[in-house]
């Protein structure tokens, strides 16, 4: 072989890797692009799906059942900020704590640093677990607080509460309403809607089966002597001086558990008692035989009830109802806005601490070894030093983590339900209340097509959210880098 | 040169936090208050161990509810292939593998999707790309990142499966396949930034080095690169992988409540998280039955997986990260 031939050879070769090379470069440019192609499909399919549907009235409005016209997402917003903010009043200063921890506070203890290193190892792992898990553990933890208190729960009353009054209110003849405190009693019955320990009348103690409907009977064969339907009823008896409540299983075994003083769901009016009108005064309420003339007098009839109507369901029964203040507060939190904030909360802590680390690495040390050098202890130097220094950096980490908290929907269907429009307002940290991912979410599930150009119009007004949060942060990124920068 | 323009930003931070009547000298009153301030600390640290200390009590408890009733086998559950809780009729069956499958074969899909677009849009970036395409597709990425996976559920539904795979083939409304393309999109933005952080972290000189022997960019990339960041790398489809099995909306939107034991792609395909969220929204969790323990245990497969491949991708990155200088 000759040697210009070689070289010939050797020529063609180059030319060869160099067009492959070029290739290469194209398909990656090509599939780089890609991701351009999908986010602009995105955002315009979902602006063309929802983007006339967007109004004030969207704004304002709430969710109504098989009304898409009407329907908006007034409270989902409320309940969205609401919710975000309790997220970060709770993980800010949890997250900033533990990156100085981290970072700053390297222990010389033998424990201590055990305690350091699997922190920082266990940081790295939370970040990974999904989202759903942190709902289960906020179920668990915030809305059942893994079942301490959950002994009797009757119409959804919390055993510990403060900032509530439970009234009866019944309606009077005159069609006004009138209301009156409830006292807690022995109701003589109870409808049984949690699983809980009960004994049988051999002694054996165990847990109740719930069964959650009577098709599913089939499932639980070999256990119906342990098991209830779902809100089956219990009746109080006394057994040695002491109220428990009686329940028969499926399987005809009785079984009782102990009984506790709650409010009743209804209570009978039979004899005059002092209420509360609807204007605030207290007088006291008239009532009479269904034998007796009624009144006409308009005054009078606003301030008497007839005691024994024929109809059982309209004998002058006054039922249930509770007034909250905005400090309403229970244990456990069941499902309400502060069980929600805290699960998120617990989402978004490992973004938070991994963010101020990077921030607080990334002062530099000379800064720390000048306040040293004055003879600042370690905790000076962190927060007359370090802080100031690294708090842009901490805050746009905290803004990114909290643009996360917003869009995650996961998790609070799983500690607050699907709730899509409630007809309370949102006056305390124990109310439910809709948020947007979850209103997208069941809209966009909704056997009515009509909220599905909705559930676009929530998701660009999310977007919108989004973009501003992600605004402020670069905002506070810029400022810091050009103050640097003088 | 670097290190120059950090001594600047240095120089600049110096002078504006560090006053002259900088307030701080250490006394015994501002030790024993640096006491206070330590535990205050640890409290703070405390709390996310707790999580994990929390989660994991939790399911062991909780799912130790639904496999000590006497109905339940442990071995039937993590082999049986017929899953039926959640739906009120008929027999009970409560063999994990239809959901495990869906879970897997719509984590597939999306590392289809995600895995070699991703390895690639980071080789693009980090080898090839010029500062002004750089400048687009960055925020691109970061958009795609930040955007809710409620929406790219809805995308998924609305979008994909309608548009892009009806008009192709016989797919159902809700498919594994619309999913799977959803969560690697999902996942894309993930993949890109791990995989380009491992690229980055390759030393100028082994680059240098390979062009002086003169190399193409592409063998530079293929023969030097690459192998020396694939420790990283791993770990960032490890990483992605994990969040793929974890991602909840989209496949609640979009992969349908049908739990199936199949591998065809077009038909609905409930996954673990999937179930968790359909059981939640109907609202008929009931603390004590056996739906609700059901929620428990599948989430224990999914955590302990989760975790696993979590764990097993930080090992990848510390333990084989090739250490140059």
């Amino acid at each position: 072989m000759s040697e210009s031939q070689d070289t010939q050879r050797e020529y063609r070769d180059d030319q060869q890797r160099k067009t492959m090379s070029h290739a290469f470069s194209v398909l990656c440019l090509v599939i780089s692009s890609t991701a351009v192609v999908v986010v602009t499909t995105l955002l315009i399919s979902i602006f063309m799906t929802g983007g006339n549907w967007i109004d004030l009235e969207f704004l304002t409005a709430n969710h109504r059942e098989n009304n898409p016209e009407e329907s908006g997402i007034g409270q989902a917003i409320i309940g969205s900020i609401v919710i975000c903010a309790i997220c970060g009043i709770f993980a800010l200063p949890i997250g900033v704590g533990t990156a100085i921890f981290l970072e700053e506070f390297q222990p010389r203890n033998r424990y201590l640093r055990l305690f350091h290193g699997l922190v920082q190892l266990n940081i790295n792992n939370l970040a990974g677990v999904p989202s759903i898990v942190y709902g289960i553990l906020g179920l668990t933890a915030f809305v059942y607080m893994f079942g301490f208190f959950s002994s009797i729960r009757v119409n959804d009353q919390p055993e510990y509460e403060i900032g509530a009054r439970y009234y009866y209110q019944t309606k009077t003849l005159g069609g006004s309403y009138v209301k009156f405190p409830a006292k807690k009693d022995y109701q003589p019955t109870l409808a049984v809607t949690g699983s809980k320990w009960v004994t049988d009348d051999q002694g054996n103690s165990f847990r109740l089966v719930i069964v959650p409907n009577e098709n599913a009977l089939s499932a639980y064969q070999s256990r119906l002597d342990r098991a209830i339907v779902v809100c089956s009823i219990a009746e109080l008896v006394e057994q040695e001086g002491e109220k428990l409540y009686k329940i028969e299983t499926i399987g005809g075994r009785e079984v009782t558990f102990p009984a506790e003083r709650s409010y009743g769901q209804f209570s009978k009016i039979l004899e005059p008692i002092d209420v509360i009108g609807s204007d605030g005064e207290t007088f006291q309420l008239n009532v009479i035989s269904k034998r007796d003339p009624l009144p006409t007098d308009p005054e009078i009839k606003n301030r008497t009830v007839v005691a024994d109507s024929p109809d059982p369901k309209r004998r002058s029964s006054a039922s249930i109802f509770r007034e909250t203040n905005w400090f309403h507060f229970h244990l456990p939190f069941s499902k309400s806005v502060l069980s929600a904030g805290l699960t998120l909360a617990l989402v978004i802590l490992p973004i938070i601490i991994i963010a101020s680390q990077e921030a607080i690495r990334g002062v530099p040390q000379t800064l720390r070894e000048a306040a040293y050098g004055m003879g600042a202890t370690r905790w000076q130097v962190v927060r007359s030093t370090v802080l100031p220094s690294a708090t842009p950096g901490i805050m746009t980490g905290a803004i990114l983590a909290m643009s996360r908290a917003i869009g995650e929907a996961a998790p609070l269907l799983a500690v607050m339900g699907g709730v899509l429009g409630t007809t309370l307002q949102l006056s305390s940290l124990m109310d439910k209340t809709p948020v947007l991912p979850v209103t997208i979410f069941k809209w966009a599930g909704d056997v009515n097509d009509g909220y599905e150009n909705l559930s676009a119009a929530a998701i660009i007004i999310l977007l919108v959210i989004l973009l501003l949060m992600n605004s402020v942060a670069i905002w506070i990124r810029y400022r810091y880098e050009k103050k640097l920068a003088k | 040169m670097s290190n120059d323009s950090a001594a600047t930003a240095d120089n600049a931070a110096a002078k504006q936090f560090v006053r002259p009547d900088f307030p701080v000298r250490s006394s015994a009153g501002s030790k024993r208050w640096q006491a206070v301030v330590v535990v205050g600390l640890i409290a703070c640290s405390m709390i996310s161990l707790l999580t994990t200390v929390g989660i994991i009590l939790m399911l062991v408890f909780e799912s130790s509810g639904f496999f000590a009733d006497d109905q339940i086998d442990i071995w039937e559950f993590l082999t049986g292939t017929r899953w039926t809780i959640g739906q009120s009729q008929g027999q009970m069956y409560y063999g994990i593998w239809p959901l495990l499958s869906g879970t897997l074969r719509i984590t597939g899909i999306a590392m289809l999707i995600a895995l070699p677009m991703g390895l690639i849009t980071a080789i693009y970036l980090s080898e090839y790309a010029t500062k002004r395409v750089r400048s687009i597709l960055k925020p691109v990425l970061e958009i795609l990142a930040g955007i809710p996976t409620v929406v790219l559920g809805f995308f998924a539904v609305k979008f994909i499966t309608p548009y892009l795979l009806q008009p192709f083939a016989d797919f159902k409304t809700f498919n594994a396949t619309s999913a799977g393309i959803a969560v690697g999109i999902l996942c894309l933005p993930l993949v890109t930034s791990l995989a380009e952080d491992a690229l980055q972290a390759v030393p100028r000189k082994l680059r240098e080095g390979a062009y002086g022997l003169g190399s193409t960019r592409l063998e530079v990339t293929l023969k030097v690169v690459l192998p020396a960041a694939l420790s990283g790398i791993i770990s960032a489809f490890l990483l992605a992988l994990a969040r793929a099995i974890g991602e909840t909306m989209v496949v609640a939107l979009a992969a349908g409540s049908t739990p199936t034991y199949t591998l065809d792609p077009r038909v609905p395909s409930q996954t673990m998280t999937g179930f968790i969220v359909e059981t939640f929204k109907s609202e008929s969790v009931v603390p004590g039955t056996l739906s609700y323990y059901s929620i428990y245990a599948v989430a224990a497969v999914l955590f302990i997986l989760t975790f696993l491949i979590t764990l097993i991708g930080q090992i990848i990155r510390m333990r084989y990260r090739e250490v140059y200088d």
